[in-house]
């Protein structure tokens, strides 16, 4: 794809971007566009665009000065408009919520069908500097001692972050209580949910007896689990299956087929993007786009085809700039892995501002960098996929692959993002601490939006310190 | 009704063509603003933090639907060379248009974060921004190169060099443009939406033929810069501009603000293409009751709240410096009460 | 080893007593017991979670094995973290959280299958009918004495019915008495809803019992366990009788539960509700807005660490929400 100008990789601020953009040409601009709607389907503009319809942050965050995270950016932030205009040129929107990453791909496989993750919005207060969703949630009776997740409830409520659904597919069990939480209180606001069960993947030493051989099976990544939950899964996944079908009346099962592979050729790249982050002597992109590209992994951002374009051009730029030997940070960044996304996206920047560079995410979702197997049943593929989730397991081996590179010394701290009062975060924290104590820790809870203060700032530079 | 969006959210809704809970409503309050929070006028256009306290001050106590960062149409203008008044009580007057003498003399190309009165804009912007910007947009009114032209000649002169010289006004307007671009992206990097005004491209003030030809030409360059930038543009010209509907569609404008004009008719020829903003009549607004500016702004809303492309509630032109309070409230609510679309 | 410690009220008591050991549910709560428990989880884990963890630490010696559930997420770490602080067998008994029956079942059938083997006995047909006999049996009782607390006038206080509640749930049966004097009481009849009371929360119980007489309850360290109706004494009809109990406030949906707690509420002729809700309860606190609009009562929302060291408050709070049951217009108090 044909670049529109050249630079050498680094941080700029939004008012260098809003420079920088004065030189993509108007033709350029008109070239992006979602849904390939030359009206309204453009989305390439500056930070500066969104920072003035109200995501403060942005003022403060410092980006990639590639056109390809410039791009990117646009896209991501142009999601609610593009949901709405979704279901204005008569698409179906269905609000898959809970599942991580795996429904997407399902619905994906219905005609005109666009899945979104509602829990996206907990980054809105964030970007927004705004505690406005946080503060109707607790109005709506949202307990404020929870994930900030919570702030679905109030988008729920004020419908102008994306249009009503045409079906919500809730998964519950296994996953996280402050969800199923929210999720449960959505239904109560009136919107008719579609519950759907994640069982839970007992590892091994979770039986009282050594399980036989026969009834277990392992995963790719590693994971002993139980067979019988494939069994689970896929029955759940029919009747998902069922639901779409009643809602589009089109039964169509090759197109199942079709999307995996698509998901497939996502996950590859993102999988070879992340790879080469890790490996690279220089970081060839910085950590906040990284986890934009991570979390669009599990739908597209409602429009999976030029999502994939966007991040085939992104695995196009690291791949480019690992060859080069150049990137964003300083070469001699410390290595770390970063535990449960963080709610603010500053902290990503922050992190690096001290001196680290984020080699390694358990950002929950990494059974979304999984590749679905191809030549089996595709309900089973999907199932076989996502008993990787490291939501539904042990926390032991949700950090497995964390602990694999302490040894290999590839990863010289690890950093915990908590969430007060998210129900897994209390549980996990204090284990993972003492998992993974060969190297130091940092563990923060992230403050309310805005809230980052000088003190956790000192608290990364100790950390920073206790790793050099 | 209770609203259940903030302002934010609402204007938002309508960009994308989506309807919110209820219309937004943003009368033109700016410089009346000072006179709510009981500032000098001088006071409120010299001193960008004083403008954006005003301005926050209104919006806590009007709840409207937007903060309007503005005090008068010279600004681009002052900061190219005209010299400006400074009444206490009442807004910048033109003393001495830069080009007094003719196309020949020197004119300013300022730095629009340093120049004349430039930076209080920028430094309102930012106060208001960083306040209230997360559930309140925040409007930057910039002259379009037109008005700020009629400021740097003596209008008639103007008017009349816009047939006898036409070359030389082009390179006065493209110049004016120019910086007018670069004031914009000031005004958009510190946080605020920039919607053009043109007052004096009014149908009271022009013929059709010189808004055609001259007026919209850089209207038309103005908002596809901003257009570049992925903006949904507002353009505001006052006064009675019934014969420049049609041309309207051609500016592409995403919004439009009308004054007095026969809004059933922009309604026929402007709402399926253009967002529609207006029209209260601000004398009335100035001069009635609350009852009766009640009753009258609650017809006009339900009359337009069903516009195609979408309706923002508000005056036809800026809410008078001394408008009482109680009026511009009863304004508000019965664009609130009337404005409701949800159920 | 006496005991085989378990979690959730969907775990049904007859399979773990058929491994001939006590079913001793983890309900603790006690603030020493909770602190113990920080020292392996953050001050947001649940107050439960924490003092459980802390009566383990203490008690290892007692449990034969430990089997958790997946009741809540915390419930479900919980286990992990007893598994790294302590050698005691555990397993991860899947709970319910959907109306698929299926899952559930299989569920069953492999705690069958995995007790079996690790307590080497069968868990053929007569045994498990045996066991069914015997905690039906008990559950009767239980419903009779259940029956005298909800009675207008109320012949049984909480507070007693805890204590008895206590053995059930401890599993020494032996010990529930068969006569029980009457405590009549004519003060404000309340329904008790919320996180678990534990076992330690008597002060907490007799406190509100001062003035008011809890006359009925949903609540997992209270009743709850009680309901449950054994149609076919075989694994097949435990596996019936738990899964369709009356539904948790975890299940999604949760509307099995605002039934069963509406039709208690009239049964017991409440006039009031109190919600104990623990801290960082996300379960139950979510819900607390919900009830309100549901049940139209005036609702008591007492949140708790289990230290109960807000006791005054608490007091003043239950003298306040007496007046407001005098003269209710609706609102959470
Ligand atoms: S961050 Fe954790 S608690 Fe919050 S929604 Fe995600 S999984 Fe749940
Ligand atoms: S009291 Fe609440 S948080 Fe604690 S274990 Fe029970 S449901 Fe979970």
């Amino acid at each position: 794809m044909k670049r529109t100008y050249k630079v050498s990789p680094k941080k700029i601020g939004l008012r260098t971007w809003s420079k920088q953009f004065e030189k993509i040409s108007t033709e350029t601009i008109s070239r992006y566009r979602y849904y390939n709607n030359g009206e309204w389907g453009i989305y390439l503009s500056p930070p500066a665009t969104f920072m003035v319809y109200g995501m403060r942050e942005l003022k403060r965050l410092k980006f990639d000065n590639s056109f390809e995270a410039l791009r990117m950016w646009g896209f991501v932030f142009n999601e609610t408009e593009r949901l709405f205009r979704a279901k204005q040129i008569g698409k179906k929107v269905i609000a898959t919520m809970g599942d991580l990453g795996v429904v997407p791909i399902l619905v994906m496989s219905f005609p005109e069908c666009v899945p979104f993750y509602p829990e996206c919005l907990w980054w809105t207060p964030f970007f927004k500097e705004s505690t406005e969703l946080l503060d109707t949630a607790s109005k709506l009776g949202v307990p404020e001692a929870t994930c900030f997740s919570r702030a679905v409830v109030a988008a729920f409520h004020k419908k102008a972050y994306f249009p009503k659904p045409d079906l919500i597919i809730a998964s519950t069990g296994a996953s996280c209580d402050d969800y199923s939480c929210v999720m449960q209180t959505v239904e109560d606001m009136g919107y008719e949910v579609f519950w759907a069960e994640i069982p839970y993947r007992k590892s091994p030493e979770f039986f009282l007896n050594k399980p036989k051989p026969q009834i277990l099976e392992k995963t790719k990544e590693g994971f002993v689990y139980p067979k019988i939950l494939e069994e689970h899964l896929i029955r759940e996944y029919k009747r998902i299956w069922q639901a779409l079908f009643k809602l589009t009346g089109v039964n169509n099962p090759h197109r199942l087929v079709d999307t995996i592979k698509k998901i497939n050729t996502l996950r590859r790249l993102v999988m070879g993007i992340k790879r080469m982050n890790e490996e690279a002597p220089i970081a060839p992109i910085p950590a906040l786009e990284l986890m934009v590209i991570e979390f669009g992994n599990l739908y597209g951002y409602a429009d999976f085809d030029e999502w994939l374009e966007i991040v085939e051009m992104i695995y196009h730029l690291v791949k480019d700039r690992v060859a080069k030997g150049i990137g964003v940070l300083k070469k001699d960044a410390i290595p770390i892995a970063w535990v449960t996304p963080s709610a603010d996206p500053y902290l990503l920047n922050l992190v690096e501002e001290c001196g680290c560079r984020v080699v390694t995410t358990e950002y929950v979702i990494n059974q979304a960098l999984v590749q679905i197997e191809e030549d089996i049943e595709p309900l089973r593929a999907l199932a076989r996929a996502f008993i990787n989730a490291s939501l539904i397991g042990s926390t032991e081996e949700r950090i497995k692959k964390i602990k694999e590179k302490i040894v290999k010394k590839q990863v010289k701290g690890v950093l915990i993002t908590n969430m007060l009062g998210a129900s897994h975060c209390a549980m996990e924290t204090r284990l993972i601490e003492k998992l993974l104590s060969d190297v130091p820790i940092l563990s923060i809870d992230v403050p309310a939006p805005f809230g980052i203060t000088q003190q956790i700032k000192t608290r990364l530079e100790a950390f920073v310190e206790a790793m050099r | 009704m209770k609203d259940i969006l903030t302002p934010r959210e609402r204007f938002g809704m309508l960009v994308i063509d989506e309807k919110p809970d209820r219309c937004p409503v943003i009368p033109l309050i700016t410089s009346h603003a000072a006179t709510v929070a009981g500032i000098k006028l001088k006071r409120y256009y010299t001193n960008g933090e004083r403008m954006a306290k005003a301005q926050i001050t209104a919006f806590e106590i009007y709840q409207h639907d937007a903060i309007s960062i503005f005090s008068e149409v010279g600004l681009i203008a002052e900061a190219m060379g005209s010299e400006f008044n400074y009444p206490d009580d009442d807004l910048p007057v033109l003393k001495k248009p830069a080009l007094l003498n003719g196309l020949h003399d020197k004119i300013i190309i300022p730095n629009p974060r340093k120049s004349k009165r430039l930076p209080v804009y920028l430094e309102a912007i930012k106060y208001a921004y960083r306040s209230v910007g997360d559930i309140v947009p925040i409007l930057a009114y910039i002259p379009a190169p037109f008005t700020t032209g009629m400021h740097l000649l003596p209008p008639e002169k103007f008017l009349i060099e816009t047939l006898k010289r036409p070359d030389g006004i082009k390179i006065i307007l493209d110049t004016i443009l120019d910086v007018t671009k670069e004031f914009c992206f000031e005004v958009i990097n510190a946080g605020a939406l920039p919607i053009i005004v043109d007052p004096l491209a009014s149908g009271s003030v022009i013929s059709p033929a010189i808004y055609k030809d001259v007026a919209m030409i850089y209207e038309q360059k103005l908002i596809d810069y901003l257009h570049r930038f992925d903006f949904d543009v507002i353009l505001h010209i006052c006064g009675d501009t019934s014969p420049l509907l049609e041309y309207f569609l051609q500016t592409s404008a995403d919004l439009i603000s009308l004054d007095r004009v026969n809004m059933l008719k922009a309604l026929d020829k402007l709402s399926h293409k253009i967002r529609l903003i207006g029209n209260f009549d601000t004398t009335t607004l100035l001069l009635s009751n609350p009852e009766e500016i009640h009753k009258t702004a609650g017809m006009m809303v339900e009359q337009l709240k069903f516009a195609r492309k979408g309706y923002i509630v508000s005056t036809g032109c800026e809410v008078p410096i001394k408008t009482p309070r109680e009026n511009v409230m009863a304004f508000i609510k019965a664009g609130k009460e009337k404005g409701w679309y949800w159920v | 080893m006496e005991l085989i410690g378990y979690t959730c009220s969907y775990i049904p008591v007859e399979i773990l007593s058929a491994t001939g050991l006590k079913p001793y549910r983890l309900l603790h709560g006690e603030i020493t017991l909770s602190q113990q428990g920080e020292q392996h989880l953050r001050v947001d884990a649940c107050p439960l979670i924490k003092s459980n963890l802390g009566f383990i630490l203490k008690n290892q010696k007692n449990f034969a094995c430990i089997i958790g559930s997946t009741g809540c997420d915390m419930a479900r770490r919980w286990i992990e973290i007893v598994k790294s602080t302590t050698n005691i067998p555990v397993y991860i008994f899947n709970n319910p959280r959907t109306d698929n029956f299926e899952i559930y079942s299989a569920e069953i059938d492999e705690l069958v299958s995995e007790l079996e083997q690790f307590f080497h006995r069968r868990f053929d047909k007569s045994l498990i009918q045996k066991e069914c006999e015997k905690w039906e049996g008990i559950r009767q009782r239980l419903i009779a004495i259940d029956g005298r607390r909800r009675a207008n006038p109320s012949a049984i206080s909480t507070t007693t019915f805890h204590k008895i509640m206590n053995f059930y749930h401890q599993g020494r049966l032996e010990e529930i008495p068969y006569q029980i004097p009457d405590e009549i009481s004519y003060k404000p009849r309340i329904f008790l809803l919320g996180s678990p009371v534990s076992y330690e929360s008597a002060p907490f119980i007799e406190l509100i019992e001062q003035r008011l007489r809890i006359c009925g309850d949903f609540n997992c360290g209270l009743s709850r366990g009680i309901h449950i109706k054994i149609l076919e004494k075989s694994i097949e009809g435990l596996k019936k009788a738990y899964f369709y109990q009356p539904g948790c406030i975890f299940k999604r949906p949760n509307i099995g539960y605002y039934e069963w707690v509406e039709k208690e509420i009239k049964a017991t002729k409440s006039t009031g509700i109190i919600a104990f809700v623990l801290d960082y309860c996300d379960n139950f606190d979510f819900e607390i807005h919900r009830m309100e609009k549901r049940f139209s009562l005036p609702i008591l929302k007492l949140k708790s660490d289990f230290s109960f060291q807000n006791m005054s408050q608490m007091k003043i709070r239950i003298d306040a929400f007496i007046d407001v049951l005098a003269s209710y217009r609706g609102g959470i108090v």
